[in-house]
């Protein structure tokens, strides 16, 4: 039978709190140290780049490229300056989701944890954008209109965006891995062969690049309306 | 006459389907998300990739009422909120087998 529940490696007892080493914890710094890799070569290859681009240059290049359209088209000129952000919550989803790829894997994304912890710093970074552009105009607009009475109501309002959008990708990718999980636990074995490629293809990678994709551009979305003038 | 525990399991795989069933409407809002879109890309294609952008976010904000019938769903399936151990030692108190109405007994009993 599949097994929602995440596994759970470890227990380490930190100032008296029990910490839990989950699949996730362990999954999301293996992400981490590959990204790491990732920059820490690109960075040092940096002094070697020349004008004319070829093999390691061109792949820097084009992520560079594409990702800095990306931001010119959807994001207001005000808020460039988080480009870099945005680009490794990107990277990271990417990677996540697409974990489950590797086999016996699960993907970190569809533990409710993670992708709310991203959805927290979005969060953080729409109030902080629209308090930084806008000031006391931000906080009128977003929380005390049309009248201060609705400031519950408004605050409500606010606080469901992180959730909406990490049940979004949790929902997502935890769908996809119990349809999975379902094939290789209950269909007969034959069905095992060849299948679960389309499913992975479908689920994992699709679902996976798209469902990345729209958490980052939502969260760009709303950090560009934050920070938009009133 | 039933046991309450499988009473309770059972109308819990009921519930946790009729969550899912607003699947049915989530799909026409995307659908008509789709379409719209299609059809602005038909009018003028030299506008195709806001449009398709543009999409995207209305289909994932169309998909949020889904994914909460989903994750609903998966919260009653797996985590099994009304089987906590108090429920289920206060229901096989009060399971009798020979009374006449086994459900109202459980409805009693349910923290509501």
């Amino acid at each position: 039978m599949f097994d929602v529940t995440v596994p759970i490696h470890g227990v380490v007892s930190l100032f008296g709190v029990d910490l839990w080493i989950t699949n996730t914890i362990v999954v999301s710094w293996v992400i981490m140290a590959v990204l790491l890799t990732f920059a820490i070569i690109a960075r040092v290859k940096l002094k070697k780049f020349t004008d004319k681009p070829k093999g390691f240059q061109n792949v820097v290049e084009m992520m560079v490229g594409a990702f800095d359209g990306f931001m010119k088209s959807n994001g207001s000129p005000k808020i460039q300056w988080m480009g870099g952000w945005f680009f490794t919550l990107f990277a990271f989803l990417l990677l996540s989701n697409i974990f489950g790829l590797l086999p016996g894997q699960r993907p970190p994304t569809a533990d409710w944890p993670l992708p709310f912890a991203l959805a927290l710093t979005s969060f953080f970074f729409i109030q902080y954008s629209g308090i930084r552009h806008n000031g006391w105009q931000y906080i009128k607009g977003t929380y005390l209109s049309p009248h201060p009475v609705f400031l519950p109501v408004n605050i409500l309002g606010e606080f469901s965006r992180p959730i909406s959008l990490s049940f979004r990708l949790f929902g997502n990718i935890l769908g996809g891995l119990i349809l999975i999980s379902l094939l290789y636990g209950l269909a007969p074995v034959f069905t095992r062969f060849g299948i679960p490629v389309f499913l992975h293809l479908f689920f994992d990678l699709a679902f996976g690049a798209l469902q990345a994709f729209i958490f980052t551009i939502l969260s760009l979305t709303f950090v560009g309306l934050a920070a938009a003038e009133r | 006459m039933h046991h309450p525990v499988a009473f309770v399991l059972g109308m819990a795989y009921i519930a946790a389907a009729i969550a899912l069933l607003n699947g049915i409407l989530t799909t026409i809002g995307q659908g008509n998300v789709a379409s719209k879109a299609i059809e602005s890309i038909a009018r003028q294609p030299e506008a195709r990739g806001p449009i398709t952008t543009n999409m995207f976010i209305g289909l994932a904000m169309a998909e949020t009422s889904g994914i909460y019938g989903f994750v609903i769903a998966i919260l009653i399936l797996f985590v099994q909120p009304l089987l906590s151990d108090d429920l289920i030692n206060r229901l096989i108190a009060s399971f009798s087998p020979t009374a006449a109405n086994a459900a109202c007994d459980i409805i009693a009993c349910l923290p509501i």
